[in-house]
């Protein structure tokens, strides 16, 4: 029996774009404790990060983001999460982030068209 | 049947029909549709397709969300929630075909979704990442959510060979 009359618990967007010259395919999920990113041109997931917001009193809030599979010596991707997680707890989110980064290349162009697209069609 | 000839362009020319009508451009309207065909399946094969699913049974709710990649899936199982839960990645490692699984979040006393992502691959030949807060030691759900997923990516045409 399939549960069709409550609508799917996790939302999604996706959209596919130009960045830099490569066809980007991007798609944004919602869980109830995570946001999933995933923006490819390669065909797969490539380089995963986990970034989120830790917990304190100081009114500035510190964000620990981490590689959790594939290149760990691409600062620029890690700098990329670090900014996604902080706009995501700018607009009052404490959720974590999982990040899925397969590029073509890793310039501050395609990096930033990426920053760009996924807080143009963000889901918080 | 009506004689063409070629032109410079590569077009084929046919003389106008007796009712004044051209069919040239017919002819070429048609190899127009085929180019534009051809390059949506071209543009199909590589882009990305989500399929959202639920299944109740036995008072539980199991959540499916299959995104094909060109060359990965990502999947996830919810189980009674909309909860990310632990994050693994698997694929058929060379030389000798055998599956490798790796915990990417969590999963480090629990590996409900290890075996789940490890039998995947097995049936179904795909590199594969799985997220599921299926609970542990309910072996009876594991195997149900795990059956339910095969399908369903037997049924959109996933699949390359077994292992």
């Amino acid at each position: 029996m399939d549960a069709s009359s409550a609508p799917f618990p996790v939302r999604h967007k996706k959209l596919s774009l130009d960045i830099q010259g490569n066809k980007t395919d991007i798609v944004i999920c919602s869980y109830d404790d995570h946001f999933l990113v995933i923006a490819t041109q390669i065909g797969s997931m490539g380089t995963t990060l986990r970034a989120r917001k830790e917990e304190g009193v100081s009114i500035h809030p510190t964000f620990c983001v981490s590689v959790i599979f594939g290149k760990r010596d691409e600062p620029i991707l890690v700098a990329c999460a670090r900014q996604l997680i902080e706009h995501i707890s700018n607009c009052g989110s404490s959720l974590p982030l999982v990040l899925s980064l397969g590029l073509k290349d890793h310039s501050v162009g395609t990096l930033k068209g990426v920053v760009t697209a996924v807080i143009a069609n963000r889901l918080w | 049947m009506a004689q063409g000839s070629l032109d410079s362009n590569g077009d084929i020319t046919y003389p106008t029909s007796i009712d004044g009508e051209s069919s040239a451009a017919n002819v070429n309207a048609g190899l127009d549709r085929l180019r534009i065909n051809a390059a949506d399946e071209n543009d199909d094969d590589g882009a990305v397709q989500i399929t959202c699913f639920s299944d109740l049974s036995d008072d539980l709710t199991l959540h499916f969300q299959i995104i094909r990649l060109h060359k990965q899936i990502y999947a996830w199982i919810g189980c009674n929630s909309a909860k990310f839960g632990h994050l693994y990645a698997a694929a058929p490692t060379r030389p000798n075909n055998m599956v490798s699984v790796t915990s990417l979040l969590g999963g480090a006393s629990d590996n409900t979704g290890s075996g789940i992502a490890r039998r995947i691959v097995l049936k179904t030949g795909l590199n594969v990442v799985l997220a599921c807060n299926i609970p542990k030691d309910s072996p009876m759900l594991e195997a149900a959510a795990e059956k339910k997923l095969v399908r369903k990516l037997i049924d959109l045409g996933y699949t390359k060979s077994k292992i």
